[in-house]
């Protein structure tokens, strides 16, 4: 009954005549599935949902619908959330390097006219993180949605995070140790000029008009722009452009994803980093050799982020199957997936691959939160989608069956509300 | 202690003697598997040196290295360094204690130029073999600084001579310098110590083998497993000469760097001990054409003077010159070093030897020559401090396998095999490697204040069917047979009768005297 009066209050609030999409609805549409998987709160048999204007404003068990909304109803299919890929290449060239460039961004590359957004659309994929190229700090991924006629309008989230790869030698080590270090020579300069300006404002009281035209253009968020008893302000020294992205670190308006290849990686990462306070996650790619198994209960108990390819490896040396993927979550840790490999055939057997994690293993729902809801997280926009939850964008993919099934099929996918995918006949 | 006496009294002496000796280990109060895995172990990473961290390796035969065998002993450490070793040491509470009883405790092994791949990371090891060719290892000067060096002194390509021996007599600046070579050292040791992978294989392996120190690049490392916290002991502590009838001229400048060290040497402690007063009237000893820094070290101390050499010719060379200046030659090689061991011990050498080497003779020659397998033992009763190291420093799973790193203990009681006795052997691959890499006062033998670096094997270390059955670095327990996958199933150890663990809590320290004890020095 709240229910109800929920989806009929949705429906008083929205204005009858919505303006804005493209078939120029306001997109209302309710979904009848037998099962929606939330991947944030659990799954809801019976469930229903409702769409407007891209976002989803009610899911619940057996609303129930008012009359002369558009009812999808298919009470034998499974609704999931779109999939997040945090962090591709696909669409972009296959550049490496081991530069420090952290200002380059990877939304400069994007091109919007091509035929492979259209191809991991249909596979599922409604939303990706475009990682810069290369090894050691190549810059900032941006997240996009797979649609658009131009970047821009493909554009979710610019920057979504700091790309940075880190090993175990001096030269990795030391460039992003260096990269804080500028953030605190920066923050050095400036608190000299502070304190510069502070004294020639002590000695010119009377006559002080000229530095109120500096204010502009200064948006880098230093904390003490503004003096409390005046209307003129200090403006502090523009920060290299390459030192900008840390000190949103810092400051924590970016995030970073770490990436490393070996275990001891990560003891050398904490070794650097161990007296900074940012919001990062780690990323590795899985091979059959690779000895993270020996930091699961490290990373675990610090509950961070972990990204990983999706497959099941073998531990160095032997033939002993690791699911790296399950350990880690089982430490503690949370598990966000990407496919295997950066091509759309692996991105089409994604949800197989996954699969397998799941048959060796890995708890069914935290495969399907590490393949949505983590990722999106990863790119900075766990608030605005990755699961079905009220409030968030309508991106819902709808099933046969059992997404992780073999034989199950994808029969329709929504975009923000759009149906992108799918003969749905009403 | 009653309940154990019980059982062993009424165990059939025959059946006793049958048992593996380390079949006796039950008795005490936990398994000592349960101490502490050596993943736990490692895993202790963040824990603040503030709190004490004791760890107690009980009921072994400790050989310290240093002549003394105590008998069913006990070792204690605190926070990784020994604190005490003998019978009734009170442990504190929440000691990790590990029970080594029927085994034997020996001190870790000491590995020379042992392959980087034991302790560096795939990355680091990759940059490391693409600027090996402009890297002397041993000498330690990166690329960089070999170009702020050459920026300084002018590049030795032009001028002909090494990069610190140009024309300028004026141009040297030892601030100058001390600090390029300060820097060069910084860098090694980064690249050493960044590059450093806990969680190699390669040194769970050397582990296995009983390493607990090794010579990468001329620096000693502490094999930690799971942390990275101070692994480099020592940096550099050999500085490599030339010398060798095949190369005059190298011996040449040899002899002219050390004539020209010493005599700077002389002006400048002549300065150095006038008073204060007049110190600063006369101004500081310049720096001479052609000084080298490593000569002056190595005459004052601070490093060892390293020679390659095999040939009886260049030995003996190496021995008067050495003589004649005063200081100690580490001469690695040193095959034909049995022919005129006398001269070597009198000039105080160590040699670092490979008893299993194979070179036969000069047949030109009418005199002694080519490889001895009594080479070691022969040097050893000459008084030349010994070392061994295998054929192949690294380690091998095919072809030279068997004269690997692995095969370390096997190589000494080769050296054994040719008339060395079992402790020169043990102090061969303990302490006088470790006197080489400069960091005797901390590892090569088991004593009070070096660090906890011991391994418990389950017979002589020397013994070809001896295993590893634990490994301990700094006070932790890194390594245990039955946890890994390389040994675990060959010859498990066996497992302690579960229905006498609760009955012997009592049993401390005084197990009968009566148990049989392995043979002792049955080596080869």
């Amino acid at each position: 009954m709240i229910s109800l009066a929920l989806i009929t209050a949705a429906l008083l609030l929205a204005p009858p005549e919505g303006p804005g999409r493209s078939d120029g609805s306001d997109g209302l549409l309710a979904i009848r599935v037998g099962r929606a998987e939330t991947a944030s709160h659990g799954t809801i048999e019976h469930a229903v949902l409702l769409i407007e204007k891209g976002k989803i404003v009610a899911i619940g068990q057996d609303l129930s619908i008012e009359r002369g909304i558009p009812v999808l109803d298919r009470p034998d299919w499974v609704a999931t959330p779109g999939f997040v890929h945090c962090a591709t290449r696909i669409g972009l060239d296959s550049r490496s390097g081991n530069g420090f460039e952290p200002q380059q961004k990877a939304s400069g590359e994007l091109y919007a006219r091509q035929d492979v957004w259209a191809e991991v659309l249909e596979h599922g994929f409604t939303t990706l993180g475009l990682q810069p190229p290369g090894g050691g700090i190549p810059g900032q991924s941006a997240a996009i949605r797979p649609r658009g006629k131009s970047a821009a309008e493909m554009i979710l989230q610019d920057p979504a995070n700091l790309s940075i790869t880190l090993s175990s030698n001096a030269g990795s080590k030391k460039m992003l140790r260096g990269a804080f270090e500028k953030v605190d020579e920066h923050d050095e300069k400036v608190k000299k000029e502070r304190e510069k300006w502070d004294k020639e404002r002590e000695k010119k009281k009377p006559k002080s008009k000229k530095d109120e035209e500096k204010k502009e253009g200064e948006a880098e968020g230093e904390k003490k722009e503004k003096v409390e008893e005046g209307p003129k302000f200090f403006v502090p020294p523009a920060p290299d452009a390459k030192v900008v992205p840390f000190i949103a670190l810092r400051e924590k308006k970016l995030s970073a994803l770490i990436t490393i290849s070996s275990a001891s990686d990560y003891l050398h990462l904490l070794d650097v980093i161990s007296e900074e306070e940012f919001d990062w996650s780690l990323a590795c790619d899985l091979r059959n050799d690779i000895d993270l198994w020996e930091i699961t209960a490290r990373v675990g108990e610090t509950g961070r982020r972990i990204v990983l390819s999706s497959e099941v490896t073998l531990q160095e040396g032997t033939r002993r199957e690791r699911n790296l993927p399950a350990e880690f979550q089982r430490a503690g840790a949370k598990v966000a997936l990407v496919p295997n490999a950066d091509r759309v055939d692996s991105f089409e057997n994604w949800r197989l691959d996954v699969g397998f994690l799941v048959a060796a293993g890995l708890d069914r729902d935290t495969a399907l939160r590490a393949m949505t809801l983590e990722p999106a997280e990863v790119l900075g926009l766990g608030a605005r989608l990755g699961s079905l939850d009220v409030g968030k964008d309508a991106n819902i993919l709808l099933w046969n069956g059992d997404p992780f099934e073999p034989r199950s099929e994808l029969q329709a996918i929504l975009l923000e509300g759009d149906i992108v995918k799918g003969d749905v006949h009403r | 202690m009653k309940n154990l006496w019980k059982t062993l009294t009424r165990t059939p002496l025959v059946a006793l003697l049958a048992l593996p000796v380390h079949a006796l280990a039950p008795a005490q109060d936990e398994p000592a598997a349960e101490d502490s895995g050596g993943e736990e172990g490692a895993g202790e990473e963040e824990e603040p040196e503030k709190t004490e961290r004791w760890f107690a390796i009980t009921n072994g035969d400790i050989h310290t290295g240093t002549g003394a065998i105590l008998r069913n002993g006990t070792i204690l450490s605190r926070n990784g360094v020994i604190t005490g070793i003998g019978y009734d040491l009170y442990l504190p509470e929440g000691t990790d204690v590990l029970d080594a009883m029927g085994m034997h405790v020996y001190p870790g092994l000491v590995a020379l130029a042992a392959t980087n791949s034991i302790t560096q990371s795939r990355s680091s090891f990759q940059a490391e073999l693409e600027d090996d060719h402009e890297l002397d290892a041993h000498f330690g000067l990166d690329s960089a600084v070999d170009e702020g060096l050459r920026a300084l002194y002018g590049d030795p390509e032009e001028g002909g001579g090494s990069h610190v021996d140009t024309g300028e007599e004026d141009s040297f600046d030892l601030d100058q310098y001390a600090a390029l070579e300060g820097l060069a050292a910084k860098e090694v040791r980064n690249k050493l110590e960044d590059g450093f992978d806990p969680f190699s294989q390669t040194l769970v392996l050397a582990l296995a083998t009983g390493i607990t120190t090794a010579d990468q690049s001329g620096a000693a490392m502490k094999l930690k497993r799971g942390e990275i916290d101070r692994t480099m002991m020592r940096e550099k502590s050999q500085a490599t000469f030339a010398w060798g009838t095949s190369s005059p001229t190298g011996t040449q400048s040899t002899r002219e760097k050390f004539a020209i060290a010493a005599k700077y040497k002389r002006l400048w402690d002549a300065w150095n001990a006038l008073p204060e007063k007049q110190k600063k009237e006369k101004k500081e000893p310049k720096k001479p054409r052609g000084f080298d820094a490593s000569a002056l070290s190595v005459l004052n101390g601070e490093l060892l003077a390293r020679f390659n050499a095999d040939d009886r010719e260049d030995l003996q060379g190496i021995a008067v010159f050495a003589q004649e200046y005063g200081f100690r030659p580490v001469i690695w090689g040193c095959r034909e070093g049995w022919t005129v061991a006398a001269e070597l011990g009198r000039a105080g050498a160590y040699a670092v030897v490979t008893p299993r080497d194979r070179n036969p003779k000069d047949e030109r020659l009418l005199r002694d020559g080519g490889t001895s397998i009594e080479n070691a033992a022969t040097l050893h009763a000459h008084g030349v401090q010994v070392a061994i190291r295998p054929a192949s420093t690294g380690f091998s799973m095919m072809g030279i396998t068997g004269r690997d790193l692995m095969h370390l203990p096997v190589e000494a009681a080769f050296g054994v095999r040719g008339g060395l006795s079992n402790e020169a052997a043990l102090a061969s691959i303990t302490l006088v490697p470790a006197r080489i890499l400069g960091v005797d006062r901390r590892v090569g033998t088991l004593e009070v204040g070096k660090d906890m670096d011991a391994i418990v094997t389950d017979g002589d270390v020397l013994h070809y069917q001896t295993f590893v059955q634990w490994a301990v670095v700094h006070g932790k327990q890194v390594y245990d047979k039955e946890k890994e996958i390389y040994f675990a199933h060959i010859r498990p150890r066996p497992k302690p009768p579960e229905a006498e663990a609760p009955d012997a809590k009592e049993e401390e320290q005084e197990a009968p005297e009566e148990r049989p004890r392995p043979a002792e020095d049955e080596a080869i």
